[in-house]
């Protein structure tokens, strides 16, 4: 019996009903407090495509052969997407141990697996959501293709894996929220606007140009932007290799962790 | 596997930097029974408790809980084990309701089930009109509820509650152990730790006193009780010489007090006409006795007093019997 009879007839096996009961409480989380978590990125993207799109991207004209703010939209969406997916393993994690509410998850007969699963789907429709906000806001303004949608959805799923997997990661390591904090502001976001969201790697002069592309946000953007405008910097077959293998080393990772219970029990 | 037994520790050892929290630690838990654990502060109790659940990993030792080892098997326990914490550990970003529900939903069970079990777990614990109430908003009693009700929404085996009553007021208390009574006559294996002795002598079947990480007596409260020494208040006339009682075995200590005589002997040694023979050869008479029995909060301080407390003993007032219903004596050391 496929999984999906059994969802109807109610008789889903137990291990799926824990994950989706994980999965759910994480998701409702984010839905019931939209202001701490959804709305600040939208607001923010908003702000990023009225000022692209209307107020400099007329003055600086094509880039990569297209209209500025369709250059910019796939490096935002996929910014927005790295950072919520982050966001919301790490937060809930570091939150959970330090409030001690991750224990009632611990002491129950959940596997590693499935609570990987759980924290992994709800930063996914976290990242994911706030992704296809920033695509509608960007609608707004502009004409945004979708040349390739498949290498669209492959990357951005690619990205709310390894993100998702970096923030549990975050999330178990945490001490202080100031730690993930760091992380984020220091790292991720520095990564991301040198990995050419605003303007083309290859507009850069040769030995800088080198150098970004051992940062692994080109290989990311590169992926969402190809997906959208059906060009990009890098091919897509090499930035959806490298985000496939960044995917599975980071999930391969976090399972070990959660296996061993590190973070989570003396 | 003998399937009578609930719980079975050997050897348990976790060592922490610096401390060991057990240390060798040895107990048997039989189905069906309320077993308390007492011991002071920092005897290894919550310790104990994080292993059996697998929050915490032993560092040398066996523990298993209906036959399944708490390491190698450790999700076959959990699904057993309901547990309320001694923190407060509860979800704060919802109402209560469907912090049960999120539970019940972890263990496996359907969502409509689900919520079926969070609004009998509330209604057992009466808390069904503050379902939509968040944890922060509640008062101290009815958070003690909330984890109640939270460990029980899985339908456990073993009800594990560690330090359940603590800073709830009396009537409260007696509400919980109803609750909690009820659940164990209907079946369910209770592990209770507790600050309050007399909780421990009036409920549970046997008790086990930890000290330092190993388990210093188990046995019924009313054995443990019979180890103890009773104390003969005497009143008397004329002063007794010094030494007056020496020559008899039973006597463990002599003190003088405004009525008279504190003698302390052996429980149920017989000692007393002894007692009163040698007194009235010393030239004084015995106007009044009166016996005072052992409580166990009496045993529980001798086993787990240590040498230096010894020097000064620092033994709570009580005054009551072990019987009575007077306010328990919270053993805070
Ligand atoms: N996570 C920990 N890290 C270091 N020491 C700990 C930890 N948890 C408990 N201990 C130490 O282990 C001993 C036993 O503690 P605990 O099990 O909480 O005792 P109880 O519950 O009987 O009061 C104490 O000395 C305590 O300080
Ligand atoms: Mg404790």
């Amino acid at each position: 019996m496929s999984l999906r009879e059994r969802a109807r007839e109610g008789r889903l096996p137990n291990w799926a009903v824990r994950t989706l009961a994980l999965g759910r409480r994480e998701v409702l989380r984010v839905v019931r407090r939209p202001k701490n978590t959804v709305l600040p990125p939208i607001v923010t993207n908003a702000l990023y495509v009225t000022v692209f799109g209307v107020i400099l991207g007329a003055r600086i004209g094509d880039t990569a052969g297209v209209p500025y703010l369709q250059f910019v939209i796939p490096g935002l969406i996929a910014l927005g997407t790295i950072t919520q997916s982050f966001q919301n393993a790490s937060f809930t994690l570091f939150h959970g141990r330090w409030e001690e509410y991750v224990e009632s998850v611990v002491a129950s007969p959940m596997g590693h697996r499935e609570q990987v699963t759980a924290y992994l789907l709800a930063s996914a429709v976290r990242g994911l959501a706030v992704g296809l906000v920033i695509f509608g806001l960007g609608l707004v303004f502009s004409e945004i293709p979708v040349r390739r949608p498949l290498v669209a959805v492959a990357a951005l799923v690619l990205v709310v894996t390894l993100f998702g997997s970096l923030g549990i990661a975050g999330g178990l390591w945490a001490d202080d929220f100031d730690q993930l904090t760091v992380f984020n502001q220091f790292l991720i976001q520095p990564l991301v606007f040198f990995g050419g969201v605003f303007y083309p790697v290859s507009d850069l002069p040769g030995l800088v140009e080198t150098v970004s592309y051992l940062n692994p946000m080109v290989y990311i953007v590169s992926g969402v932007r190809f997906g959208l405008l059906g060009q990009a910097e890098v091919s897509p077959v090499v930035s959806l290799g490298v985000l496939a293998g960044a995917s599975v080393v980071a999930v391969a990772a976090v399972l070990a962790l959660m296996a061993r219970g590190y973070g989570l029990r003396d | 596997m003998s399937s009578s037994v609930a719980i079975a520790a050997e050897d348990l050892v976790k060592e922490y930097e610096g401390t060991r929290a057990l240390d060798g630690f040895s107990v048997s838990v039989d189905r069906g029974e309320f077993f308390g654990l007492l011991g002071p502060n920092g005897a290894g109790k919550t310790t104990f408790i994080e292993t059996l659940v697998g929050l915490s990993g032993p560092t040398a030792g066996t523990a298993a809980v209906f036959g399944h080892d708490v390491v190698a098997d450790r999700r076959a326990v959990r699904q057993r084990v309901g547990l309320a914490p001694q923190e407060y550990n509860v979800d704060r970003f919802f109402p209560i309701r469907e912090v049960l529900e999120h539970k019940a939903g972890y263990h496996g069970i359907r969502h409509e089930t689900a919520q079926k079990r969070a609004d009998w777990a509330l209604d057992r614990v009466g808390l069904q009109e503050k379902a939509g109430a968040t944890f922060k908003s509640l008062s101290g009693g009815m958070k003690r509820r909330v984890l109640l009700a939270r460990a029980l929404v899985t339908d456990p085996d073993l009800l594990i509650l560690d330090e359940p009553t603590a800073g709830v007021d009396v009537q409260l208390r007696r509400e919980i152990w109803d609750v909690v009574k009820d659940l164990n006559d209907g079946g369910m294996t209770v592990l209770l730790t507790t600050h309050y002795i007399k909780e421990a002598e009036r409920l549970c079947d046997r008790v086990c006193i930890m000290e330092a990480g190993r388990s210093v007596a188990v046995d019924t409260p009313a054995e443990l009780r019979r180890r103890g020494t009773d104390t003969y208040h005497l009143g008397v006339a004329g002063r007794p010489p010094g030494g007056a009682l020496d020559g008899i075995d039973e006597v463990v200590s002599v003190e003088r007090t405004d009525a008279g005589l504190a003698v302390e002997a052996g429980r149920s040694s017989g000692a007393l006409p002894a007692v009163i023979t040698a007194l009235t050869e010393a030239g004084v008479t015995v106007t009044d006795v009166e016996t005072e029995p052992t409580s166990l909060e009496d045993v529980f301080v001798d086993m787990t007093r240590t040498d230096s407390d010894r020097a000064t003993p620092a033994r709570p007032d009580e005054g009551t019997g072990s019987e009575t219903d007077g306010p328990d004596i919270e053993v805070t050391r």
